[in-house]
Order: C-alpha cells, then structure tokens, then sequence
C-alpha cells in the first residue's frame, strides 16, 4: 500500500490552491505555445525560468511541467488545421489529421485528439507512478548497438508513412538522412557540409525545416489556388465532436499508441521522438482496412497523439530518477531545479518524495485540464478556418518566423526558413511528402552517432549488433517490416509485366 | 538639516564611489548573451547571477540563450554588441581557453575584442568510473590502460571539449592511451558511465553527482590541483595518479564587449564581487561542486592565458585536429 500513501502525498501536494493555480497556468501555456506554430516548450520554459525561482520547486515544476506536456496537446491543433507540425511529434498527425479537416472533419480530428491524449496521459501517468524505478533501470541496459537498431526499425517504417510512391518515400529518407549530416560530427568533431557558416555547425534548424516544408510550402500553394478554392476547408464546418462510432474504432488505435508510447518515452535521447511515428506505422500495419490511413482516417490521429502524449508523460522517468534530460526542455527543468539547489536523481526521489509525487500527482490533474481545457475549444478553433484565407496566411507566415526565431534568436534560422519553404513547394509539386524526410532528418544523425560509438567501443567488431540481443530483436523487427513492404510492391509490379 | 544633507551626500558618494555615469547607469535592462542552449553550466551559472544583478542594479537583466557554432555564435554576438555596458557575455573555459588552441579560425579574441569582467565559479572536473568496472582507482585505471593501450574507453561530454582535454592530459603524464568515446554532452555521458557503457570518463560534478549518490558511480580523483572545497574526500589526480602539472577545471566569467567604458566595468566588478561573496550564492554554485570567483580583471586574464598555453600543448601532443 505504499504506493498509495504515496500517491496521496502527491495529491497533497498537488491540489493546494497555488499548485492547482500553477498547474493550470502551465498547461494553459502550454496549449497556446503549442497552437502557435514554432513557438516550442524549451524558448517558453527558458522565459519563464527566472519566474520560478521565488516559488517552491515542486510548483514550479507542477507549471514547468504542465508547458511541456501541454504543448503536446495544442501542437496537434495546428497540424490539424493548417498542415503546420509545430514539435516533430506532431509532424504525423499531419498526414491524416489535416486531410480530416479538408473533407469538413476538423471536429472530430480535434476531438480525438484531445480524448487519445487524456486517455494516454492518465495511463501513462499512471505508468509512471507505479514503475518508474524498474523501467529507468530499462533504459540503462540500452547500449548503443540498440539505439541504433532501433533507428534501423524507425527508418524502416518511415517508408510507411507514405501515402503514395514507396520509390518517393525512399527518396524523401535518404534526402533528410543527407540533410541530418549538415553539422559537427560528434566522433571527431569535423565540421561538415556547412560551407563556412558558423550557424551550421550544430545542424539544420528542425523548426526551419519543419515550418518551411509543411507550414510555408502549404500557403504557397494554397496562394496559387483561385480565390473560391482557396478556403481551407473545402464544404461546411461539420460535426465538432466525434461519434460514437468514431470513439468505438479508435479505442485501440488508443490503446496500441499509448502502450507504445510510454515504452518509447523512457528511452532518453530519440525515445519520445520516435513514438508517434512508431504508432503510426504500426497503426497502418495492424489496423483493419488501412487503405484509408494517408486520406483522413480517424485512426491515424488517435494512435500518434495517444503515443505523443504517453511518451511526453514517460519521458519524465529518466528525468526524476536519474537526473537524465530525454531532450532539451527537461534539460531546462533539470536547470530550474539547479538553481534551487536541487539534484534531480534518485537521492531525491528518496529525500524530497513530495516533489516526485506531487509532479506525477499533478500530471494527471494537468491532463483533466488540458481535456476540460480544449473539447470545448475545438468549435471554436474549427470556426477559425472559416476565416478567409488572405487575413489567414499572413498570420500563418508570421508566426512561423516568430517561431522559427525564437529558438536560436539568431536571424540566419530565417534564411534557412525561406529555402526549406521553397523546396517544400517543389516537393509538394512533384507530389513527394515531408514527412519521411522530417524523420531521416531527426533519425540519421542519431543513427551515425549510436552506430560509430558502438563500433568504437566494440574497437571495430561489427558482430555487437548482433550478439546484443535487443538490437538484433530490433533488426529482425526491422527486416519483417521490409519484406512486408516489399512483397505487395513487388506483387503488383509482377502483376503489370504479366498484363503486358 | 544642511549636515544632513551633506552627510547624506557623502554616504551616497562612498556607497556609489564612482563617477556621474557609473551613478546613472544602468537606466534600462541588460541583457546576458550565453553562447549555449538553456540548462548548461554557463547557462545556470549566468540565471543565478543574473537574478542577484537585477535586485542590485534595480534592472531587469535578462539571459539570452544564443546557441549554436561551439558557441562562436554567441560569443561573436557579445563581441559586436555596443560597449555600453548593457550587453554582457557570460562565457566559460570553452571559449577562451579551449577554442584557441583546437581551432584554427576563430572570429574573436580575448584581449582584442573584450573587457573581462571577472570569473564566476571554478569547478573540478571529476574523472569517475562505472561503479561495477574492475577500474577502482586511478592506479587500476592505469595499470589497465598500461596492459591494454588505446582499449579503456573514456567518456567524455565531446571531441575537444574541456573534458576531453583534461583526460589527454592526465593520460600524457602517466604514460598511458584511452579510448576517447565522445558523446553530445554531458548527461549523456554521465549515464553512459553509469550505465557501463564505458568502464570511466572525465565528467562535470554536476552531470555525474546523481548517478554518485545512487551508486552507479564512483569518483576517482578530481583534476585540479587542490581538492574541491565541497567533496574534500576526493582526491586529485595528482595525488594519486603519479602525475605532475595536470591542473584542469571548467570556469564561467563575465565579459563586457571591448571600449566599455571604464566606471561601468568597475561598477559591473564590484556588484560582481558582492555578489559572488553571497552565502546563498555560494550555496547554489556549491550544489554543482563549483566555487565562485570574483578575482581582478588582470588577475583573471591571466589565468585564462595560463590555461590556453596549457591546452594549445596538450592539443598539439595528443594530435586533437577537428578541422
């Protein structure tokens, strides 16, 4: 019965006025940043910072924590609407989330969205609570050679993502998996492919990227479109929240993206990253009928954005029992507690338990909000669309430069806009999707890394990817997954040379 | 009430104790250039001295994270910021102790393009070793490292970073060739020790001291000369690795953009000295197994070229060439 004594020291803490109060002004917060497109967790979180140093740490990480997860939440919002994955976690919920709110069915998108995340994030809390110990043991036993096999597998189903071409989709990753060597390499610290510009040197901007190829290519040839036909949202508003029969097929869709998730999440470095993706393609690989997912299919919103906000919620396990940032807004948490002299790990898991419960306790409270927050906002938002597209896209175009500025506040990032906007249009024109190249770009340098420290480590001896056996599970996972993409194409290619 | 007056004149003037435009400045927010993303060691190390300057300066002094470029971007901006004492640079060894000697163009220079301030916190770094790795000591590492040269992989938080350059050094003097494993900064290289995936590594405090109190890890010696004033069981690498001269720590000082005028940089070093001698600042640098500074411009510009001479070897011996 430890854990509930626990638990209801958390929830002390957790439901006091002030920490109820901070709770919701950071997932508040964090919604809006998540709307805006490029305006992320870790420029909101480093604003906010020296405003926590006069609160007590477990508040300050109750809001602290409360942006992030919250962020989650909106960042869908804007992919759903205008095509613009403000995190790399939301680029997926793109693909059939806005194709959703084209046929009139942004309510509904939005709406699963919010339901799949609190569903996700009230079990992954709960995850948490009750293993987080064992499971930060987990992603200690991770060594490189499994890091890398479980790129191998991400890459893999990055092909998956594809709506059309498997030759385009191929094409895409190996483009994003060049793009991902711009920068220093971590093994020798040689600079490549940046031409001499400083700004480079740690790789091209993912906002940059993200934003151009999705957000500004979208509006470019949305532009081109004549007037009538330049509404976003082609027909009527539509039904705001889903059906029944909507909830009914994606319960495990929901199910599958949360289990998913919160296994992912604890992977410090890539983890919570690869979630939604990882969601999706076996979503598109399990579910009956799949040939919808790419045109609006429900459950391609449900499984990705259950699995985001799972793997948001886990990746606070290595944070809180390790002292271990799973990516650079829980960086900056681990700073916040710095300054207030504390060392998150298990020494204070175990000398300050008020603070871990009361950021679990407060996790799940948070998620209450944030439904309670956006099922009512998706009417509003919805009828956003309907605002005419010449007061839309100037908007639209702002933000994104806001955005893309304020990670670096470094002017070159928009210049790295301004190319990515224009390949993204050519691509979009030659019917190629960003998708698959966002996940090369993200995977392909981490996939580098884990790769050459293993064989460093292993002095040379390729044979660790195999003796390791997860990373051989991970390489045989990845090897059915091809093959199961290979034989439908190679079935129909044979089909058309038999009809010729 | 004229002696009252005049008293209250004369308290003013030694309280202020300098010119009419120290006295006026600052009028409006400062601004402190990081040259690194939010949540590293010059990062924390600009917030807790940012939010003292702010209460002292009666401004609102604001950390502006500009990251990127091994933190030549940043720093560059900081160059060519105006000298009017409201944008200042918080750097640390990287810049301009370790960059000069790894790298062949850099877009600034110390002496040439900054006033220094003073140094902020001095920290050892720790060369620590997975707690089940049969390396328990310095001398097991050594005779180790002896039996199997270029074999005992060192984490450490990049190619030529700090770090990496201390291990060179300690492993130049006692004779011996690690495996220089790098990784993308320092909690992934602290976990990495934790996690046995390297059998040891040259690490900040900061990034190792959980997996320390967990048990994971164990420290061996620390790389300065003298024992940290926070961990005084730990001892040096001189101690107890046989090895003369290895004296590397990672510092964070204040920089002002050169032609700052002179009243506002004294003013600039005396709130500085002040607030460094806080015991609640001193705590908090204490936490991350750092201690503060607050010593003369002079005296710190000649640590830093002391260091740069030191590493500029090192580089050229252990053949560390990114470029």
């Amino acid at each position: 019965m430890d854990i509930l004594s626990n638990l209801a020291l958390g929830f002390g803490v957790a439901v006091t006025l002030q920490n109820l109060a901070y709770c919701f002004i950071g997932v508040f917060l964090g919604t809006l940043i998540g709307v805006l497109p490029g305006i992320g967790p870790v420029a909101t979180v480093a604003m906010l910072l020296p405003l926590t140093f006069n609160l007590n740490p477990a508040t300050a990480m109750i809001m602290l924590a409360g942006i992030y997860y919250g962020a989650q939440y909106g960042g869908s919002t804007t992919a759903i609407l205008v095509n613009i994955p403000g995190e790399s976690s939301s680029v997926v919920t793109t693909i059939d989330g806005h194709a959703m709110a084209k046929q009139g069915r942004a309510g509904p998108a939005l709406g699963i969205a919010a339901i799949a995340s609190f569903v996700a994030g009230s079990i992954a809390t709960l995850v948490v609570a009750l293993f987080s110990p064992p499971l930060a043991e987990i992603a200690l036993k991770f060594q490189p050679a499994d890091y890398f096999s479980l790129m191998v597998f991400g890459l893999v189903g990055a092909v998956v993502l594809a709506r059309g071409s498997i030759r385009k989709a191929v094409a895409m990753v190996v483009l994003g998996l060049l793009l991902g060597l711009v920068g220093s390499d971590v093994n020798s610290g040689v600079i490549r492919f940046t031409f001499g510009i400083p700004a480079l040197a740690e790789g091209i901007s993912f906002a940059a990227l993200a934003m151009g190829m999705f957000g500004v290519a979208e509006v470019i040839y949305n532009l081109e479109q004549r007037a009538a036909e330049r509404q976003v949202v082609v027909g009527g508003i539509g039904r705001v929240m889903p059906s029944l029969a909507d909830l009914r097929q994606c319960i495990w869709s929901v199910a599958r993206g949360t289990g998913l998730g919160s296994l992912l999440g604890i992977l410090p470095g890539g983890g919570a990253l690869l979630s939604s993706f990882a969601a999706y393609t076996v979503e598109k690989k399990v579910a009956r009928a799949p040939k919808n997912f790419g045109d609006g299919d429900i459950r391609g919103v449900a499984a990705p954005e259950a699995a985001n906000n799972a793997g948001a919620q886990t990746s606070f396990i290595p944070m809180l029992t390790l002292g271990v940032p799973s990516n650079p807004t829980m960086a900056l948490m681990i700073g916040a507690l710095m300054i207030q002299g504390i060392q998150p790990g298990p020494q204070a898991m175990l000398q300050r338990p008020e603070l871990f419960w009361g950021i679990v306790a407060s996790m799940w409270i948070g998620n209450l909000f944030l439904l309670l927050l956006n099922l009512p906002l998706v009417g509003l938002w919805v009828r956003l669309l309907a605002v005419p597209y010449r007061l839309l896209f100037p908007a639209i175009l702002m933000f994104c430069c806001i955005g893309v500025y304020s990670i670096n506040n470094n002017p070159f990032d928009l210049f790295q806009l301004v190319v990515f906007s224009a390949l993204g249009y050519v691509l979009l024109k030659l019917g190629c999707e960003p998708a698959p190249l966002i996940l090369g770009l993200v995977l392909g340098p981490m996939m580098e890394e884990y790769l050459r420290r293993a064989l460093l480590i292993s002095l040379g001896d390729p044979m660790v990817l195999i003796t390791s056996p997860l990373s051989a599970a991970f390489l045989m996972a990845a090897l059915a997954l091809l093959v199961s993409i290979a034989i439908p194409a190679i079935r129909t290619q044979r089909e058309v040379a038999m009809k010729e | 009430m004229r002696v009252a007056a005049g008293l209250l004149c004369a308290l003013l003037a030694v309280a202020c104790g300098s010119p009419v435009q120290a006295q006026s400045y600052p009028t409006k927010p400062l601004r402190l250039i990081v040259p690194y993303a939010p949540g590293g060691f010059a990062d924390v190390a600009a917030r807790i001295v940012a939010e003292k300057l702010q209460q002292r300066l009666g401004q609102q002094v604001i950390v502006e994270n500009r990251s990127g470029g091994n933190g030549f971007i940043g720093t560059t901006a900081g160059a060519k910021a105006s000298p009017d004492g409201y944008t200042l640079l918080v750097a640390h060894t990287g810049e301009f102790a370790v960059s000069p000697a790894v790298f062949k163009d850099i877009p600034f220079e110390l002496e040439r393009d900054f006033e220094s301030i003073t140094m902020i916190s001095i920290a050892p770094l720790l060369v620590a070793a997975n707690a089940k790795s049969p390396i328990q000591s310095i001398p097991d590492l050594i005779k180790t490292a002896k039996a199997k040269p270029n074999a005992v992989g060192m984490g450490t938080p990049g190619t030529a970073s700090i770090n990496h350059l201390a291990g060179e050094w300690f492993a130049d003097a006692a004779g011996i060739k690690l495996l220089h494993v790098p990784y993308k900064g320092g909690a992934p290289a602290g976990v990495a020790v934790a996690a046995g995936e390297v059998p040891m590594g040259v690490m900040a405090i900061s990034s190792v001291m959980a997996q320390i109190q967990a048990g994971r890890v164990k420290p061996l010696a620390v790389t300065t000369a003298k024992r940290s004033a926070q961990y005084k069981d730990w001892p040096t690498l001189q101690e107890v690795g046989n090895v003369k001269d290895v004296d590397a720590s990672i510092w964070t000082g204040l920089f002002a953009p050169k032609g700052t005028p002179k009243p506002i940089l004294d003013r600039l070093h005396a709130e500085m000295v002040a607030i460094l001698a806080m015991p609640d600042v001193r705590e908090k640098f204490a936490q991350g197994g750092a201690d503060t500074g607050g010593m003369s411009p002079a005296e710190f510009v000649a640590i830093i070229k002391r260091e740069a001479a030191a590493y500029r070897t090192i580089v050229e011996k252990a053949n560390i060439k990114p470029e």
